[in-house]
């Protein structure tokens, strides 16, 4: 047999309907990608092991950070706590205080303290000249990548600008996604002075939290739709396959491979473009200052591969067996 | 023993809150290498006859044998390697698969018999040229005349060389002269290469070139003298 001849013949004999249908799986596949990846990137962004046991201070019922403002003599009382290791007053900046596919989020906190308390690990550039200089920063790899920076370049957003002088990995994947400066620096480049109040305190404790990252899954009724759709305008020419000679099997096999392979195409396409837009767009979601990295891995890729596969045999079933069973003379009717 | 046996048989169909019985009680034998053509005006049953002896279709009583195998009890996929090696269909449009050259779609019936490459070209080589479009291997469906694509159904009929040849109003579709030479073709093909054709239409023109003529008239088969 040649059905799989005849069901390349016909999805590139039929390129609307074929690129229609890939198009929509892709969607559903970039969909899924990009919601794993970030569901990766939240796990990431969670796993560091200094997150286990800090805390982070804020002025009640104030979840954006631009509208948090604590008085900074704060940090000495919190700091005398039983339990409390360290106190790092820390103010930060946001573009965008909402879910933000491209967030700017700067960091301002003592930087000998800064240094101290946070394991960064400089890639580039040296932290001798950050404690130095107080209009410097360093930026987070993942940040730099996404805004193509390197040491010695100046970064500018709004009212605030910066040198770059060291580029750091740090064991709080999250924080690769900030730009650090110095506190002081930062409380007076707003359009306000906001000298002698932070946003937030950074407090090491010994509790433990650990949160679940959010799992999502490809909605497969569109491919579904589609094979459906694509099998109904085809019910006539079934029916002549039948009158030639080809079984209800054969019929059915045809419907399954040719679901199978637009699922295929469709899913490595889309999984295709989420990787391109994840390594070139540089995006990232950010929420209340948090920058989450999408983060792929092989195994997403074969996670990816095994949902169309699933879902093109899934979607596939009904119509296949659907056209199995009609009567001949009745497909041979049909418009 | 005659090479389609029809004994006896009914087939009934719903339509609407109506049941319609096309064929009731009825008995017909068609020879080995005999054109046989039915008559009929529309919705007299015609078809449904050709459908049970294609065997796409069951009788709902009776017995339908052809050569050695009786059809009305066959399982569905001994009838479907049954119509592959027996029987040529050609509809009243030439059903052609839209998205396959002529060649493509005389070979397609090929498929089904695990010939070599080199021996499916060869057969549908000689099926275009014997239809006389092998000058039109490479055109879709969309690119040739109604004539021209029922011609090119005609071959994928007889690509598998199958004993029986069955033709469903086959110049239904077309003008007077591209009807003509498809009924010259068939009446070729019988003549030529001994085929047993049972064709249906309503066209006495068409009719004309059976060897032998029945009319199909609200149950009841006639016989009578062919024209030619």
């Amino acid at each position: 047999m040649k059905l799989a001849k005849l069901v390349g013949k016909n999805l590139r004999r039929r390129p609307m309907r074929t690129a229609l249908t890939v198009l929509g799986v892709a969607s559903a596949m970039l969909l899924f990608v990009l919601v794993e990846s970030l569901s990766a990137g939240l796990d990431h962004a969670l796993s560091g092991s200094e997150s286990a046991r800090t805390l982070i201070v804020y002025r009640e019922n104030r979840y954006c950070p631009q509208t948090s403002f604590l008085p900074q003599w704060y940090g000495e009382r919190i700091a005398k706590l039983p339990g409390v290791a360290s106190v790092l007053p820390v103010k930060v900046y946001l573009n965008n205080c909402r879910a933000s596919l491209d967030l700017v989020a700067f960091q301002g906190a003592p930087a000998e303290e800064l240094l101290a308390t946070r394991g960064l690990t400089l890639e580039a550039g040296a932290g001798e000249r950050f404690v130095r200089e107080k209009d410097s920063a360093l930026v987070g790899r993942a940040f730099a990548a996404r805004k193509n920076l390197a040491v010695g370049d100046n970064f500018r957003f709004g009212n605030i600008h910066v040198k770059v002088v060291g580029i750091f990995a740090s064991d709080e994947p999250v924080e690769e996604g900030v730009i650090l400066t110095h506190l002081e620096f930062l409380q007076r480049a707003g359009p306000v002075n906001r000298l002698g109040t932070v946003t937030q305190f950074e407090v090491k404790i010994d509790d433990a939290t650990r949160a679940e990252a959010i799992s999502a899954q490809i909605d497969d009724v569109l491919v579904g739709n589609t094979v459906l759709m694509s099998v109904q305008e085809r019910v006539k020419e079934f029916g002549v396959f039948r009158t030639l000679g080809f079984r209800a099997s054969h019929v059915a096999q045809l419907v399954v491979v040719e679901s199978l392979a637009l699922s295929l195409a469709g899913g490595a396409l889309g999984f295709g473009l989420a990787l391109l837009i994840i390594r070139f767009a540089h995006v990232s979601i950010g929420s209340e200052g948090v920058a989450i990295e999408f983060v792929t891995s092989p195994r997403l890729a074969l996670l990816g591969l095994g949902v169309a596969t699933v879902c093109g045999i899934l979607a596939s079933l009904a119509p296949a067996v659907r056209s199995a069973r009609a009567e001949i003379v009745v497909s041979l009717r049909s418009a | 023993m005659s090479l389609i046996e029809l004994r006896h048989v009914t087939k009934t169909y719903r339509k609407g809150e109506h049941v319609v019985t096309p064929l009731a009680d009825v008995t017909l034998d068609v020879e080995k290498a005999e054109f046989f053509v039915l008559v009929g005006p529309s919705g007299s049953g015609k078809t449904t006859l050709l459908n049970l002896i294609a065997a796409i279709d069951r009788p709902d009583s009776g017995s339908i044998r052809v050569g050695d195998v009786e059809l009305g009890t066959s399982s569905s996929s001994r009838l479907a390697d049954w119509r592959a090696e027996h029987v040529g269909y050609v509809f009243q449009q030439a059903n052609l698969v839209p998205v396959l050259t002529a060649y493509e779609n005389v070979e397609l019936p090929l498929y089904l018999f695990g010939l070599s490459a080199a021996e499916r070209h060869r057969r549908v080589a000689l099926a275009l040229e014997a239809v006389g479009l092998a000058d039109r291997a490479t055109h879709l469906p969309k690119q040739l005349s109604g004539g021209q694509e029922q011609r090119v159904a005609i071959a994928r009929a007889i690509v598998a060389d199958p004993e029986i040849l069955v033709a469903d109003e086959p110049t239904g579709n077309l003008d007077h002269e591209s009807a003509e030479g498809v009924l010259e073709l068939l009446s070729r093909l019988h003549l030529e290469r001994k085929k047993t054709v049972v064709m249906v239409t309503h066209d006495p023109r068409a009719a004309r070139f059976g060897t032998r003529r029945m009319v199909l008239d609200k149950g009841i088969l006639r016989e009578e003298a062919a024209a030619r």
